[in-house]
């Protein structure tokens, strides 16, 4: 089949970025979109022109890296789908297809379409880990979690820190990432003694680099790990939950 | 294969400084939730005592009264209403400023490249400032109209409440007689509707409603109340002008 791709170039976060198209001839309708750029790369290279940068690793889908923003949607067309098992069957043939970076104030593009999401990592680091010497394994049943809660906890864990989201909100909200963290750990008995001081310490670094919620909805369409919005209640629960009990409960 | 420039825009920098305002966006949002929730369940019983027009003037007007007289000796003259006032003016200054301050920081965090041609799913959530904006207009008009009588607001014929005796109904009618008043009147309870429909659910998204069930139950009960303050206060206006009501 035969692309153009309309896609953003930027040398560096310092300059100002531009469109270029490009017209992509013998991909075919099964090939991912990554694939599509890498084709499109291998052409470029061969002419002597600088290759499009973006990010992938695992291309499929576990691993968060890859995430571009197709035709206005992060990701691209396909709902709940990482940008590297998106297919280009979603594009007729001969369509114009517009490639650009993730686009919010807290993702800096790096060059061309691969962005900086480690205000992503700055949240984490605010408290999203278990920091408790856990010594050797424990018994299996040391600590009594039913089954529903293990799965509740392990959908919330499901993240794959893509920052799709942050992307796709409107307000360049990080909500939705934080609250499937605070929700995954706030399930498991084991993390309970950092409970509060996790929930203040990652809501205030969020709120540093981030906007606020106002429940658009936006992020949950294009979450590949399928997070719901309850993750954000949670978020909000476990912040209320950490004020009512004072600081490090 | 061919390669064409197309246009130029600047950006792509981070906008969104580290920030530690004295207010954070977490208190905000707390902020907006509850004072949100005291206007949703205000304006509801408001609906409902609205609704005593149908029984005539003579019940509509001692239904004033009563609101100014409530709980004599117990609170002075006009107590409750002067509480309700005071409660409603705080709330609103809250809220106002607090929906300012978030919008502001909403904008520097998405920074120079807007999310465009969004689905309809999400309009009641897109269109909150305007709504709330339309809400703060209609707040003033219908005070300066029907509560101060302060014109051009308020119909040529407003007369005030005295100690024992009201006007309310006689007002009511007189002023949503004015055919572009009652139609704005009208257009302000489908605005309020849309506001209280998302608002609702926004608020149990800021106070941590995560249960299953309770989350099925707020989202339905956000349509409905928000559909009952729509239906009862927007009868009034429309029978009016129909001259169903006089
Ligand atoms: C009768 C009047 C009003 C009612 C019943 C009402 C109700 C609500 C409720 C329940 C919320 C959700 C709060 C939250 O959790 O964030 C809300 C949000 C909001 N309100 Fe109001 N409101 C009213 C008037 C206003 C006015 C006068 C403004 C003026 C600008 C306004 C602007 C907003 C905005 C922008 C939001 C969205 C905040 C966000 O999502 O970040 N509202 N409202
Ligand atoms: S919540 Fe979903 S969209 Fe957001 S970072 Fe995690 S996987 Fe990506
Ligand atoms: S490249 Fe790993 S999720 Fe897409």
């Amino acid at each position: 089949m035969k692309l153009t791709f309309k896609i953003w170039r930027q040398e560096s976060t310092a300059v100002h970025g531009r469109f270029e198209s490009y017209d992509l001839e013998g991909a075919g309708a099964e090939f991912t979109l990554l694939e599509a750029l890498d084709k499109l790369n291998d052409q470029l290279v061969s002419t002597g022109k600088e290759p499009v940068a973006f990010d992938s690793d695992c291309r499929e889908g576990i691993c968060g890296s890859c995430g571009v923003t197709v035709d206005g949607q992060p990701h691209g067309p396909v709902a709940n789908t990482p940008s590297c098992r998106q297919h280009l069957r979603s594009f007729p043939d001969g369509s114009t297809v517009v490639l650009e970076p993730f686009r919010s104030g807290a993702f800096p593009v790096v060059k061309d379409l691969a962005v900086d999401r480690s205000g992503l990592d700055r949240i984490i680091e605010g408290g999203g880990y278990v920091s408790l010497a856990a010594g050797t394994a424990a018994d299996a049943d040391a600590h009594p979690v039913s089954h529903d809660t293990a799965e509740a906890a392990l959908d919330f864990a499901a993240c794959i820190g893509c920052g799709a989201c942050v992307a796709a909100c409107p307000n360049g909200s990080a909500n939705l990432f934080t609250g499937a963290k605070l929700m995954h750990l706030s399930l498991l008995p084991t993390t309970a003694v950092e409970r509060g001081s996790r929930a203040d310490g990652m809501v205030e670094a969020m709120d540093e680099e981030f906007g606020p919620c106002s429940v658009f909805g936006e992020c949950v369409q294009v979450c590949p790990a399928g997070i719901p919005l309850t993750a954000i209640a949670g978020l909000n629960k476990e912040k209320l939950r950490a004020v009512l009990r004072g600081r490090g409960k | 294969m061919s390669t064409k420039t197309t246009e130029i825009r600047p950006g792509g920098r981070s906008t969104s400084a580290r920030r530690h305002p004295l207010l954070s966006t977490f208190w905000c949002k707390i902020v907006m939730a509850v004072t949100g929730l005291i206007f949703s369940a205000f304006v509801l019983v408001h609906m409902f005592g609205n609704l005593k027009v149908y029984q005539g003037a003579e019940h509509f007007n001692a239904y004033a009264a009563w609101l100014r007289a409530a709980f004599e000796p117990v609170l002075p003259h006009e107590g409750l209403l002067w509480v309700l006032r005071l409660v409603l003016l705080a709330s609103l200054t809250g809220h106002v400023v607090c929906a300012a301050i978030l919008w502001r920081r909403a904008r520097l965090a998405r920074g120079p490249f807007r999310r465009r041609h969004l689905p309809l799913r999400s309009f009641t959530a897109r269109t909150m400032p305007v709504t709330g904006l339309v809400l703060l207009f209609f707040v003033v008009f219908h005070v300066l109209d029907l509560t101060t009588g302060t014109s051009p607001a308020a119909s040529d014929s407003f007369a005030a409440a005295t100690t024992d005796s009201s006007h309310a109904y006689e007002n009511l009618i007189a002023s949503f007689q004015r055919p572009e008043v009652g139609v704005f009147y009208a257009l302000a309870m489908i605005v309020l509707a849309l506001h209280v429909a998302h608002g609702i659910w926004t608020a149990a998204h800021d106070l941590g409603a995560t249960g299953r069930r309770l989350r099925a139950t707020l989202v339905a009960a956000s349509g409905v109340i928000a559909l009952v303050i729509l239906i009862g206060n927007i009868s009034i206006p429309i029978l009016v002008l129909l001259g169903v009501l006089q």
